[in-house]
């Protein structure tokens, strides 16, 4: 098989590949910022719970998170596994990196003074206001550094997904490894996803620079 | 809005006030008459910013009442609604020590903002955000973000912010300890200007020469009471209580 060809088919994965990426930050970006409030919720039962979930989800591989959301159904109650495993992937990836997009959010909310706070209450803002308008912004701009991290491990992390033999470009790239006995497949994933990256980091770097106008 | 004829825009009686089991505010009572500046001084730790922070809600009080022109927020200890203590938020402002102005608003925006979420019209919001900006010395930085100001800058931009919101009573909780020697003159001078237009003011402040010069009554706060109150000359010239005399005697320097 030519460098070409191998390129070509495994290219093919990089659809489902870019799948799992976005559709993981669509729904981890957004949920993560539930999470956050729920551990920071004032009732104690509550927070103490999301604060459980978020300990399991960072303290246990990513791999057997996959592996127990695409197999488990079955295990427990022989529900037939998901035809179509972009469904157990997504789901897997969403609530793992939502957990750590949580843990971000929460330490950026955490560290706006109280101040920023008190002036909005006086000045007769609501709660939203005040969270959507005086907060929420300072935060973005407070964790966007976190976030291009999670971002560009994120890039990395879909390659997990050939553990469930979801046909994204690292488990064609691994099955052309095997067959044809050749470590180019490995570099060619390489190569892509060091590309995937540098588009992430300019991007995120733009992001960064427009928030840049205040201190 | 002008429901009552009771001078006193601000009365409390008997206010109360615990952080866990220190006693923060013993039985406080004072009123502010419309058109008048008060000064709070006193030792650190005396319930001075307490007290303002009770009187804009920002602390719960144990007990007393608060009225805001004969109308009770505070009664016996009970708040009134959220609804009506949202009404009640409308007659005061509260210039912080440390301006809390919000970073990613540039001044027009710090000061123009409030208004316009109270549904104002917002060309109407505009020209009075411009005009403050100018009353407060501050041409030209309109469009400025707060860390390209100075402190001092800074402060009159949160005085701006607060008046925006056309206050009857304005709280200021030690508005220039925060700032270099140098830049507290332009800030109290601004609140000078304000006495003489006759805005109601509350001040809790260090700044005896100012206390003295611009306040209709001086209140001097120790120990979460109110050990002695009257003229500013008569508190400052003839303090009555041994505590007030040894506060004064640290500043006559």
């Amino acid at each position: 098989m030519t460098l070409m060809t191998m390129i070509v088919k495994m290219s093919e994965g990089l659809g489902k590949t870019c799948a799992i990426f976005f559709l993981t930050l669509i729904f981890s970006l957004p949920l993560g910022m539930i999470v956050a409030l729920l551990r920071m919720s004032k009732v104690r039962v509550v927070s103490a719970i999301t604060r459980f979930f978020i300990t399991v989800l960072r303290g246990t591989p990513l791999m057997l998170q996959l592996l127990a959301v695409t197999y488990g159904p079955y295990y427990l109650f022989g529900a037939s596994v998901a035809r179509n495993k972009l469904i157990p992937v997504v789901i897997a990836f969403s609530i793992n990196y939502a957990a750590y997009f949580a843990e971000i959010y929460r330490g950026g909310i955490e560290s706006i003074s109280i101040g920023q706070y008190e002036a909005a209450e006086v000045l007769g803002y609501s709660k939203l206001q005040t969270f959507m308008r005086i907060i929420l912004p300072q935060v973005v701009k407070r964790i966007m550094p976190s976030v291009t991290n999670e971002v560009v491990t994120l890039v990395k992390d879909t390659s997990m997904a050939f553990t469930v033999s979801y046909q994204e470009m690292f488990t064609i790239g691994k099955q052309i490894a095997n067959s044809q006995t050749s470590f180019v497949p490995f570099l060619v994933a390489g190569v892509f996803y060091y590309v995937f990256n540098v588009v992430v980091d300019y991007v995120m770097g733009r992001v960064e620079k427009r928030l840049d106008y205040y201190k | 809005m002008d429901t009552s004829n009771s001078p006193s825009i601000l009365s409390i009686r008997g206010l109360q006030k615990s952080f866990g089991s220190l006693s923060v505010l013993k039985d406080i009572s004072l009123s502010v008459e419309r058109g008048n500046v008060i000064s709070i001084i006193g030792p650190s730790g005396s319930g001075k910013s307490t007290l303002l922070r009770c009187a804009s809600f920002l602390e719960q009080a144990d007990g007393g009442d608060i009225l805001y022109d004969g109308q009770y927020a505070l009664r016996d200890g009970v708040y009134a609604s959220k609804a009506e203590l949202n009404r009640f938020r409308t007659r005061f402002g509260l210039v912080f020590q440390n301006f809390q102005l919000f970073p990613h608003y540039s001044v027009l925006k710090n000061i123009s903002e409030a208004p316009l979420l109270h549904g104002e019209d917002k060309e109407e919001v505009r020209e009075r955000a411009l005009s403050l900006i100018r009353k407060m010395g501050l041409e030209g930085k309109e469009d400025a973000y707060p860390y390209q100001l100075s402190g001092g800058q800074q402060q009159r931009v949160a005085i701006a912010r607060a008046l925006a919101m056309r206050p009857e009573i304005l709280y200021f909780d030690e508005p220039t300890s925060a700032l270099d020697p140098e830049l507290t003159g332009e800030v109290l001078k601004v609140i000078r200007q304000l006495a003489e237009e006759k805005m109601t003011m509350v001040v809790v402040t260090h700044e005896m020469p100012f206390a003295r010069a611009v306040s209709n009554r001086v209140i001097f706060m120790a120990g979460g009471v109110i050990v002695e109150q009257g003229h500013p000359l008569e508190v400052f010239d003839n303090p009555q209580e041994e505590r007030t005399k040894q506060f004064l005697r640290v500043f006559e320097r």
